[in-house]
């Protein structure tokens, strides 16, 4: 692991640990609801935590959106070219397509970044936090790490198959 | 597999199976359409009262732009594929093509020699060959006249006093040509071809980029063809073909540079053919094998995460042992008998 990424890491992983002290907290505007605030439009600010912005580079960055009874995490992945640019938008759809399996995924990241994370206070109750983040900074060295291999595949693919090609013609 | 085969396997397996039943004394009733690469259907059926004469027809995109290319008007497309066929055991040149067919090969099933299934079976590639031959032909006759200065053509000068200015082309696709181009030591195949889809255009970035710098890599594959790549026509095309507006942004010119070596010998010749009409189908043909395994392999990624991510779920056992007393709590009713929602 790279010297710049373990802080990183070890950043993102303190503030979601400190962001996931959720409550079960019904709507206050309407009754017998109970949603995640963070995510539907607020009047009432006290509700809404400050949310925290822990960048890397201006590639990688995450921004978590605290709420009292929800936690909104969205990550932005490293696209240095137009192949992991398709790549990483692959994946993310790949895995949103999934989202049901995956509980805590949002279907659609927010404006801006790659994917998003949607934790409440019904997955804190049902999961534990630490294994929790565990999976979430595990996410996050993973997707990197999948994402540089398959194109590190493609390029060795294409270099295969053109020397296989033109090795026909070689008598 | 990593190469694909000129041949057409469906065409053998049918003829085989025909000549199967045939001799076991129950000719099969014959009409199948087996279809080819770049918008060729072949069309094998029964005579009606004769079931042991087949007839394939063919139908390619390409035909219209192949037949027209000639050299000085003595070898016409129709000889070429006479010639080609003529002399194989059991078939035969009916004087009637097939109507909605571009030509027709009759086939004697008694007499059908395994040889003659192969050479019926690579049709499309002889067809398409043909403006290779000619190519071929004119690159021959180039090279025994005084060379003319290489330097005037490829700098699109004056045209050579020699009539330096054959190019066949073959559209065998909607979009895309091939163009190929005999001069005095080589001759240059060009292939313009389009992505329809963004994301084919930057992986086939990527693999007509491999091709061109494969040879430089390896010194193994020296001797190959030169491959080059480029946005623009190359300028031997310049001067003869303006490509036309639509779609330019996703327009490539991939330019083969044949010299003498890589046609020696007929089966030389035939084998880089070959090779060169499946060009285009190899690499998109690489192209989604790439997609597909990316696909399998991100299937796989996603199941490991549910891996992770359920290693956090709490335990049902667990859940009773610690949250008994609040799973109580949990189930607390109002006094109608409803369940309180917090």
């Amino acid at each position: 692991m790279s010297q710049s990424l373990r802080p990183y890491l070890t950043a993102v992983r303190y503030s979601l640990e400190a962001a996931l002290t959720l409550s079960n907290f019904s709507s206050q505007e309407v009754e017998r609801h109970n949603r995640p605030e963070v995510e539907v439009p607020n009047t009432s600010a006290e509700l809404l935590l400050q949310p925290m912005h822990i960048s890397r580079n201006e590639n990688e960055q995450v921004l978590i959106e605290p709420s009292v009874n929800s936690v909104r995490m969205s990550l932005m992945v490293k696209q240095a070219d137009e192949i992991e640019q398709i790549l990483v938008h692959k994946f993310t759809r790949f895995l949103e397509q999934r989202a049901e399996a995956f509980y805590i995924l949002r279907r659609v990241p927010i404006p801006g970044y790659s994917i998003s994370f949607l934790i409440t206070n019904k997955h804190t109750e049902s999961m534990k936090t630490g294994k929790l983040v565990d999976f979430i900074i595990e996410f996050m060295e993973d997707v990197d790490k999948e994402i540089s291999e398959i194109k590190l595949f493609l390029n060795a693919r294409a270099r295969f198959v053109a020397e296989a090609y033109l090795d026909e013609f070689v008598y | 597999m990593l190469h694909l085969q000129p041949q057409n396997l469906l065409i053998q397996k049918t003829l085989n199976e025909a000549i199967e039943a045939l001799r076991k004394g129950s000719p099969l009733t014959m009409d199948r359409i087996v279809s080819d690469f770049d918008y060729t259907t072949y069309h094998i059926s029964n005579t009606a009262e004769d079931k042991s004469i087949l007839l394939l027809s063919v139908k390619t995109k390409a035909w219209v732009s192949v037949s027209e290319c000639q050299l000085d008007g003595s070898l016409t497309l129709l000889k070429f594929l006479a010639d080609h066929y003529s002399s194989l055991g059991g078939v035969t040149i009916p004087s009637e093509v097939e109507p909605g067919y571009d030509y027709t090969l009759q086939i004697t099933l008694a007499e059908l020699v395994q040889e003659s299934i192969l050479q019926l079976s690579v049709l499309k590639t002889i067809i398409l060959s043909f403006p290779f031959e000619l190519a071929i032909s004119k690159f021959i006759e180039l090279s025994q006249q005084q060379p003319a200065p290489v330097e005037a053509e490829i700098t699109g000068g004056e045209v050579a006093a020699n009539g330096d200015n054959t190019l066949f082309t073959i559209k065998y696709r909607d979009e895309e040509n091939i163009f190929i181009k005999p001069s005095n030591d080589r001759v240059t195949i060009i292939f313009e071809t389009i992505f329809q889809d963004e994301t084919d255009k930057i992986f086939g970035k990527v693999f007509l980029q491999e091709f061109v710098d494969a040879r430089k890599r390896n010194r193994q594959i020296q001797s190959a063809p030169q491959v080059l790549y480029s946005h623009e026509p190359p300028l031997e095309l310049k001067r003869l073909y303006q490509p036309p507006k639509v779609a330019e942004q996703s327009r490539r010119f991939i330019t083969f540079v044949l010299f003498p070596r890589h046609f020696q010998t007929k089966e030389l010749q035939f084998h880089s053919i070959c090779q060169l009409t499946l060009f285009r189908n190899y690499f998109h043909y690489h192209i989604k094998c790439s997609k597909a395994y990316m696909h399998s392999r991100m299937r796989f990624r996603v199941d490991s995460f549910i891996k992770v991510l359920n290693r956090a779920k709490v335990d049902e056992d667990d859940e009773n042992d610690e949250l008994s007393a609040e799973g109580r709590q949990q189930a607390r009713r109002t006094f109608t008998g409803r369940k309180i929602v917090y």
